[in-house]
């Protein structure tokens, strides 16, 4: 008797639901027993985490500060990897994004309401100096073949580095030096008013605001979506992601896309950015233990793997794993220890990993007494890494 | 002479640069059998906090403590890589995410954190640690004398570690047949060898080296716990295994680099020289210099392979992943 | 076809049995507690770091300790500035805390406060002030100063290593005072500063002692958090001067004294405040006389001479017959900043007040910029 793991010729859709729901269920039920096992009541930590991230009063408030930029670095990762680009940069083109949208909103802001063209112009910068940053890497992917994971994962320490370095080891333009408070601890200039990016106020729950980042995830969502599903662009960029292969042999310009591809991705990266200073900050933070410790570009990755690279299941599970984030905040305490979050994330994580193999996959038990041999369980080059 | 900023420097290297040889030889064995690993940082701290555990709690001499500290540490290691093997191997999950994922499990706000407090061991310093074990003498002599016979016994442990790596991948059959797991996995798997077995193996060895490079931190570097203590090491050994075109004796020079640039801006400001920025380049270069080594190598092979993430003979994620 | 569609339904039912268990399971017992008065603290690091943290999660223990049941403590630790800060305090407060101490800067400023008018905020080494925002620190500087005093006098050599975090006032000020009392026994001791630009990262700090001692340390002192320059210290058998916490176990035989935080103390009058409705914002800058800050238990190495000198100069500055920041004063290049008599503000003054000091005094080594 042998167990053996076909890959499956069609991926029914409701596997696609169920499964992830399903690993959900599992990680959940594996979690309770670590809780149940370091001497905390499961069912009221679940309870303590579904209300902290959604129900209530600010928690949706919360929990869509969290999710912002996990939408914009999840969907910056799926844009990238929908064409098995590799793009680990997303931390550090959150970064430059940061770092030049901040300059925009500088330079160009002054006093008063929000305005949309200084808004325009952030958003403008922002997403420059992501893809900007993100095109190092892809100029040397497509003209050296040099990989891009190892590429932009380096890059994300030097752009850390000098993120730091603008606001605690040097006086630039963006920190802030006039004033007493600037004296006592290193800050950045805090944007001028009509910089400042409005939300929505929702009433309910206590007043929910709505950030505008969140409106221009969900709207880099849309248009992601329509890039790759419905122009040729966006059909090449399939097609190269599905087979290389044929795409070279159907006259595809393999290196305009994959410049086009990291650009695209940094600026999405880079506008999850320039929202952190317009949206929460108002101010470039170059704190090491701010923005930087929030590592919200390497969680974009699995949120990004979560929802299988479709950009609105992104969105979705950025929202969701915000929440959980948001919650892991409430939990933690005197008699919660700040390990026992990470822990349950982790389990989360690993078991929607572990689902994936049964949507791809189909596993079989063969008696022995069959004469088929199943195939050897190495090659599978479709897998999605 | 010893005083010297180079020879403080070189020392420097060697010292700091350990754990980042330790759990890079360890990620060189896996991605060399095809599997990529992100959780380095994860399960080296993993190993500090059981490594350090070990020598809380065990009573007797300190060779005994320490020994069992490095087994327990190894131990640890292995077992945060064999989630991370079970999930990529057999199931086929993304190496790059289950690696991330790994990280988060294990690391600074996860299993590593969590025993570290349920355990109490923070707030006192190792009982054993390993220390010097040449006499002073020795220890002062020009230049080697810093460099060479300054350093405690897991430096040693890790020179022997890249000789017997780099025999075990030049002159050894399972080594050879790494190589071509790694390289063309289906044609391995052709000549009858098991990839599966391989990529376990190599992926286990990996943690094991991980969580001693973790040990190496409270055990040796600075004898005491604290969450988060490895402070980033594991990244730069995934990186320190690029730079060294993933070979042993390269690793050495390259953690060695990377330690003693870690090391410079101090020893700058001790001697009151001011480069400008110093901070922001002696952070920046080992990253730097990096990606300057891999688009060289790359363009020198000069084959694209599209799809393939990297150009030269990288075995990892081109199969499974 | 059915295998399918059973797949299906178990799922569903699974989920919504889980919802239906989260949403009608009775809250967590601890709702009975309503009497208690919920006060938390926010930590930057985590709450056993044997350094800044740690003194303030001892604060809190005390607090409990003290108060009991009447009162109702969690911490947490580990919180960046910013999202994460924002996310802690709205959890914090739709949970029924109703007063919240924030460790690091940056955690509260006046918009914070402001949209949570009936919590009240209490912040560590800021500078807002607000109706339900008050600002707390101390003295640190003054038995920074003493603890200088022994390193001098345990000084074989002219130069000591200082291993500091962030160039800002709140460092420089203590470097000043660390230097000043050094000179006070060892009269012309250099003090040879490494900034480490984090206030707690432990290799960072032994590479910085170990640069040091390169450079002809002969004692060493810090203001930063672990105790890895004292391990170091220790292995060089060279003299050590801690900060934060009584960190002498790390070090036995190197150890000589530290300047500590009392913060228990300033927590409980604080915490009995707001339960009695008298609270009021301000801003606390503690001192030796009212147990704020003082000196950690000595070594072996501190000598009789210097203890009795020590003693002696602590109890003028409890009676403010004499202050280490009290002019003439003189910067590194030699120009006097603060005229003789003249005593240094904390918070009026420019560059020559506590928290605007920017500059080092004479005999210090290092750039005040880092």
């Amino acid at each position: 008797m042998r167990v053996t793991v076909e890959r499956r010729l069609r991926q029914p859709r409701w596997l696609a639901v169920a499964v992830p729901a399903g690993s959900l269920v599992f990680a959940f039920g594996v979690a309770a027993i670590v809780l149940v096992a370091t001497g905390h009541d499961p069912v009221s930590s679940y309870r303590q985490l579904f209300d902290a991230a959604f129900v209530s009063t600010g928690s949706l408030d919360q929990t869509l500060i969290a999710a912002t930029p996990l939408a914009f670095t999840g969907l910056a990762a799926a844009a990238a990897f929908r064409m098995r680009i590799f793009n680990i940069g997303a931390e550090g083109q959150l970064y430059m994004g940061a770092i030049t949208g901040a300059a925009a909103g500088l330079y160009l802001g002054g006093r008063g309401g929000p305005s949309a063209f200084v808004i325009a112009a952030m958003v403008v910068a922002g997403c420059a100096g992501g893809a900007a940053w993100a095109s190092i890497s892809g100029v040397f992917r497509a003209f050296f073949g040099t990989s891009e994971i190892l590429t932009s994962l380096m890059l994300n320490y030097v752009a850390g580095y000098v993120l730091t370095y603008l606001i605690f080891q040097s006086e630039s333009y963006w920190r802030q030096t006039k004033g007493f408070n600037a004296t006592v601890f290193p800050t950045g200039k805090p944007l001028p008013s009509s910089a400042v990016w409005p939300g929505l106020t929702v009433h309910a729950q206590g007043g929910i605001v709505l950030p505008l980042g969140a409106g221009l995830a969900v709207l880099a969502a849309v248009v992601l979506w329509a890039l790759y599903r419905r122009t040729r662009f966006g059909f090449e960029v399939q097609v190269l992601g599905d087979s290389a292969g044929a795409a070279r042999y159907a006259g595809v310009r393999t290196r305009r896309k994959i410049l086009a591809v990291m650009a695209i991705s940094g600026a999405i990266a880079g506008l999850g950015g320039v929202s952190q200073d317009g949206d929460f900050r108002h101010a470039l933070d170059g704190d090491p233990n701010g923005l930087q410790k929030q590592a919200y570009g390497y969680s974009g990755i699995v949120v990004a793997a979560l929802g299988r690279y479709n950009p609105f299941a992104v969105v979705l599970i950025a929202f969701l794993i915000g929440g959980l984030d948001n919650a892991g905040n409430t939990l933690q305490g005197a008699d919660f220890p700040s390990g026992l979050v990470g822990v349950i994330q982790g389990i989360i994580l690993f078991s929607a990993l572990g689902g994936e193999l049964l949507v791809r996959h189909r596993v079989r038990v063969v008696r022995r007494a069959s004469a088929v041999a199943a195939a050897p369980p190495a090659a599978a080059p479709e897998a999605s890494p | 002479m010893n005083n010297s900023l180079v020879v403080a420097l070189i020392a420097s290297g060697v010292a700091y640069g350990t754990p980042l040889l330790f759990g890079a030889l360890g990620e060189l064995l896996a991605e060399r059998s095809g599997v990529l690993n992100l959780g380095v940082e994860g399960m080296m701290l993993v190993g500090a906090v059981m490594g350090f555990w070990t020598v809380q709690r065990v009573h007797g001499g300190s060779a005994l403590a320490l020994v069992l500290a490095i087994v327990v540490a190894a131990v640890a290691g292995t077992a945060m890589a064999a989630i991370h093997a079970f999930l990529v191997i057999t199931l086929r999950a993304s190496q790059i995410v289950s690696g991330l994922a790994l990280t988060i499990f294990a690391g600074a706000a996860g299993l590593s954190s969590y025993l570290g407090n349920d355990l109490n061991l923070s707030g006192l310093p190792a009982s054993h640690a390993f220390h010097p074990v040449f006499p002073n003498s020795m220890q002062s002599w020009p230049i080697v004398g810093p460099i060479v016979f300054g350093q405690n016994p897991l430096v040693y442990a890790s020179w022997v570690c890249v000789i017997a790596v780099a025999f075990y991948l030049a002159r050894t059959r399972p080594g050879l047949n790494l190589r071509a797991v790694g390289e063309a996995p289906g044609a391995a798997d052709a000549m009858g060898i098991d990839v599966v077995k391989y990529r376990y193996a190599h992926t286990l060895a990996g943690g094991a080296f991980a969580g001693i490079a973790g040990a190496t931190v409270t055990l040796a570097i600075t004898p005491q716990w604290v969450s988060g203590i490895t402070g980033g090491a594991g990244w730069i050994a995934i990186a320190l295994v690029i730079f060294a075109f993933w070979r042993p004796e390269l690793c050495l020079v390259g953690a060695y680099f990377f330690g003693a640039m870690q090391a410079l801006a101090p020893e700058l400001q001790a001697r009151n020289i001011s480069l400008g920025p110093t901070e922001l380049w002696t952070n920046s270069l080992p990253y730097a210099a990096t990606v300057i080594v891999l688009v060289v190598v790359s363009s020198r092979g000069a084959r694209r392979r599209l799809g393939a993430p990297a150009a030269l003979g990288v075995p990892y994620v081109r199969e499974e992943a | 076809m059915t295998r399918r569609k059973l797949a299906l339904a178990a799922a569903a039912f699974v989920i919504a049995g889980a919802a239906a268990v989260l949403a009608l399971g009775t809250s967590p017992g601890r709702a009975k507690s309503n009497a208690a008065f919920k006060v938390a603290w926010i930590y930057v690091g985590p709450h056993n770091d044997g350094g800044w943290s740690q003194a303030h999660d001892e604060g809190r223990q005390y607090v409990q300790k003290m108060l009991g049941s009447k009162v109702q403590t969690t911490y947490k630790e580990n919180i960046a500035v910013g999202a994460q800060l924002q996310q802690t305090v709205a959890s914090l407060v739709s949970q029924g805390y109703k007063m919240i101490f924030g460790t690091s800067y940056g955690f509260f400023d006046k918009a914070l406060a402001a949209k949570y008018p009936n919590v009240l905020f209490e912040q560590a080494t800021g500078t807002d002030v607000a109706k339900n925002l008050a600002e707390y620190f101390g003295r640190a500087e003054d038995t920074v100063f003493l603890s200088g005093m022994a390193a001098g006098a345990a000084a074989k050599c002219n130069t000591i290593g200082y291993v500091v975090a962030y160039p800002i006032p709140e460092v420089i000020r203590h470097a000043n005072a660390f230097a000043l009392g050094a000179q006070v026994m060892h009269p012309g001791v250099k003090v040879r500063l490494v900034w480490t630009n984090s206030w707690f990262d432990p290799a960072k700090e032994k590479k910085a002692a170990q640069s040091l001692v390169a450079a002809g340390a002969c004692v060493l002192g810090q203001n930063v958090d672990s105790p890895a320059t004292g391990q170091y210290a220790e292995s060089q058998h060279i003299p050590w001067v801690g900060y934060d916490s009584d960190a002498s176990k790390f070090a036995p035989k190197s150890w000589l004294t530290a300047s500590v935080y009392n913060w228990g103390l300033y927590y409980l009058r604080r915490v009995k405040a707001a339960m009695n409705g008298t609270w009021k914002p301000g801003f606390y800058y503690g001192t030796i006389n009212d147990g704020f800050t003082k000196l950690a238990p000595y070594g072996p190495g501190v000598s009789a001479k210097a203890k009795a000198a020590i003693a002696k100069k602590e109890k003028q500055l409890e009676n403010g017959s004499w202050y280490e920041f009290q002019g003439p004063l003189y910067d590194q290049s030699g120009k006097l900043r603060v005229k003789k008599g003249v005593r240094m503000q904390v918070l009026k003054g420019g560059t020559n007040s506590l928290y605007g000091m920017n500059w080092l005094v004479k005999g210090v080594i290092g750039s005040p910029k880092g």
